[in-house]
């Protein structure tokens, strides 16, 4: 019992000695790939469809860099960012590494290497920027576009007897509309799925310039956010009301949006989601089971008279160069020929994404991503987006609150004030 | 030549003598080196892989994240956990899921019960009850989640006998009972193995005396079998208190992600979320910490309760 105690006690001591001296995280040298070798962490390149674009980038590469090696690492995407996480804590991280925009970047740019000067050729040719953009520095190039056009069922639409090629332009009109086809085909007016919590982040972002003033959602972009003006708190409001109206499908806080909601309108249960533009829950994938001709994508309808609705959309997802790659340059060059024309043309082809290269011809996709790449000249980057991702995980909490009524929206826009301010 | 005066020392010399004191040192030197030995490469493992990267993980849950990385930051990170709605979630549901144990142990056991009786169909009953302990949770998930979908299956029965659709994994009210029956449902094969185990020590003579006698199923359950089994009970109370605590991971990820409304959260999933989406190991550790705190002190209060048992026995 003694020796216990004693080594109890020796236990105590040195964990009290050694708290706080150090860290696991300090690390001197965390090479990925050796000198002639560079790592790239990704998701994607395990899939058959990413094949012929990382054909495409590897051949760039090596026409300017033909001794390199380099080695597509694919981590399956539930585990990335923990994989990712505990790579860059053990000082072993990768190269070069995919990333989404928005949150998962700006949390890690401290492992990061700001790009700019690499990739100012690539700045004319390539859209959505500024979702790999932190402190005015730029941390990744752009691969694909990621967005939420409001997509609907033309046939559900001639069903119900409207016009599928004239979509309702103001809220009100929408939500008649949605009567009707409730009334005469039993489809549900949205499919969303907000399990996990995603299902608001689709909504805030898709209805918010139908709402918003342009000058309130530039601000909200730049980082001046006011949760509680009269807009914002009414695009929450709304987000219940289309919940009690019974315009949702059943069960929403239960609905995974990936990919039971957009089986759900893909089924036409529903008359409407609110999708995206690549990867997945996008054209591609509803004209699989609907008809590449019923798919539609409209404007998101005017809530508050006077604004102009646009379409949301950032960089998707795009590779950044981390901080202890050995050669930068090489890096940022094997950034650049994955970003390429040729390799970007593949990716759109082949996997369905709309491509950050402006310069590619996307009129053989079908009608549907012809009128969301028409939009994206006006496109403005998604609100929540720009949200740090602590508010974005505490806005899907609060959404589920809000469906279920245990949270009013002024609660709501308070809290989430709170948590941006503190991030 | 007088026979005594013989110098030729016939006696042997002495040389043996050291020769054996030597052996004999060695011989407890060796065998006090022996269990050392034997037991080094357990030790070293237990210390290298086990301890000592527990020393490193509390150790860091001491210092920063994110801008602080590194820096030593005190008690800041266990006070963040505190002020932080959702590991109190956390913890309150491990609370929640302590109170559930005995359910958790009464199921098997009364299925093992039957069983034991002989009720018709029970070898068939065994197997079947034995059977999801195979699955994985990630398909023990998938599956309830079909099943308790909205318009799932479950729901359909409900509304056949008239009552309304229950959002099985939307509600957050119902949501953690659902995980956790799904997790009872899943693993309660193991337990009812080892009280089949225990039925196996017990006197069967017993229970035919209480017949006999005219006891009552109740009361011969009640009075004979589980006075029988204390001991077989306990084990299950503490592996079953283990697996609620560590092993319901898997079917949160795929069942309820944390959800609705943060109501399904274990520290567990709780450390993972701040480790691998927020980017926060440091405080991922102090939860780690605290959540191993907690192990520790159900673990020694289980094991006070076994040794105390064990003694009346």
């Amino acid at each position: 019992m003694r020796q216990r105690t004693l080594w109890s006690a020796v236990l105590v001591l040195g964990l009290a000695l050694s708290a706080g001296c150090g860290s696991a995280g300090v690390s001197g040298s965390p090479p990925g790939g050796s000198g002639d070798k560079l790592v790239v962490w990704d998701w994607k390149s395990g899939d058959p469809s990413a094949a012929a674009y990382l054909e495409k980038a590897r051949a760039d590469f090596a026409k300017s860099h033909p001794g390199v090696e380099v080695e597509f690492v694919a981590q399956p995407f539930d585990q990335y960012y923990t994989l990712l996480g505990a790579a860059i804590q053990a000082g072993k991280g990768p190269d070069v590494i995919l990333f989404n925009g928005g949150g998962q970047l700006r949390d890690r740019v401290d492992s990061l290497l700001p790009l700019d000067t690499y990739v100012a050729a690539d700045r004319e040719r390539l859209a959505g920027w500024d979702a790999f953009a932190h402190g005015g520095k730029t941390y990744a190039s752009p691969v694909t576009l990621q967005g939420h056009p409001w997509y609907y069922n033309k046939s559900l639409y001639e069903q119900a007897g409207l016009d599928p090629d004239a979509p309702a332009g103001t809220w009100d009109e929408f939500v008649e509309d949605c009567g009707v086809i409730a009334d005469r085909t039993g489809a549900k007016c949205f499919a969303v799925g907000n399990k996990e919590g995603i299902g608001i982040q689709f909504f805030l972002s898709a209805t918010g310039s139908a709402v918003l003033a342009p000058d309130e959602y530039d601000r909200w972009i730049a980082g001046e956010r006011d949760w509680t003006s009269p807009g914002v708190k009414r695009i929450f409001e709304l987000w219940r009301q289309v919940e009690a109206a019974g315009l949702n499908n059943d069960g929403v806080n239960s609905t995974a949006m990936f990919n039971d909601a957009f089986a759900v309108f893909q089924s036409g249960k529903a008359a409407h989601v609110i999708g995206l533009m690549s990867d997945v829950g996008h054209w591609k994938d509803f004209a699989e089971f609907l008809e590449p001709d019923d798919v539609g994508v409209m404007a998101a309808p005017v809530v508050v008279p006077g604004v102009t609705p646009s379409l949301p959309y950032d960089g998707g997802i795009g590779y950044g160069v981390a901080k202890w790659t050995r050669d930068p340059e090489v890096a940022a060059d094997l950034v650049r020929s994955l970003t390429s024309t040729e390799a970007l043309r593949a990716f759109h082809a082949d996997a369905g994404a709309i491509a950050s290269d402006t310069t590619v011809d996307v009129s053989a996709g079908g009608p549907a991503v012809t009128a969301i790449s028409s939009g994206l000249r006006t496109g403005k980057p998604a609100l929540h987006v720009a949200l740090p991702s602590k508010t974005v995980d505490l806005m899907g909490r609060l959404s589920q609150q809000l469906l279920s009524g245990s949270v009013t929206v002024d609660e709501a826009v308070a809290q989430l004030a709170a948590s941006d301010e503190a991030s | 030549m007088p026979p005594g005066a013989a110098p030729t020392p016939v006696r042997p010399a002495p040389t043996p003598q050291p020769l054996g004191a030597v052996a004999r040192r060695r011989g407890p030197r060796t065998e006090l080196l022996a269990p050392f030995v034997l037991v080094a490469p357990a030790v070293l493992i237990i210390v290298g892989l086990r301890l000592w990267p527990l020393v490193l993980g509390i150790n860091f849950s001491f210092t920063g994240d994110g801008d602080r990385n590194g820096m030593p930051v005190g008690l800041d990170n266990y006070v963040t956990l505190l002020g932080d709605p959702l590991f109190r979630t956390a913890l309150r549901n491990v609370g929640l899921l302590v109170l559930l144990l005995p359910v958790a142990v009464a199921i098997p056991g009364l299925l093992a019960t039957f069983i034991y009786l002989r009720t018709p169909g029970h070898r068939v009953y065994r197997a079947v009850y034995f059977f999801p302990a195979v699955l994985s949770p990630v398909i023990v998930g998938a599956i309830f989640n079909l099943l308790l979908a909205y318009d799932g299956p479950f729901n359909e029965v409900l509304a056949v006998v008239g009552l309304g659709p229950v959002d099985w994994l939307g509600d957050p009210d119902v949501a953690i009972f659902a995980v956790a029956g799904v997790h009872v449902w899943a693993t309660f094969g193991m337990a009812l193995v080892v009280f089949l185990a225990g039925f196996a020590n017990l006197d069967p003579s017993l229970l035919d005396a209480a017949r006999v006698d005219g006891a009552s199923l109740p009361q011969s359950i009640r009075h004979v079998i589980v006075p029988g089994l204390t001991r077989t009970i306990q084990f299950v109370f503490v592996t079953t208190m283990i697996g609620l605590l560590t092993s319901m991971f898997g079917l949160l990820f795929v069942m309820t992600g944390g959800g609705p409304e943060a109501s399904t959260y274990l520290p567990e999933y709780y450390i993972w979320v701040q480790q691998g989406q927020f980017n926060q190991p440091a405080l991922a550790s102090a939860a780690s910490t605290a959540l191993f705190l907690i192990m520790l002190l159900v673990g020694l209060a289980q094991i006070g309760v076994l040794r105390r048992a064990g003694r009346e026995g």
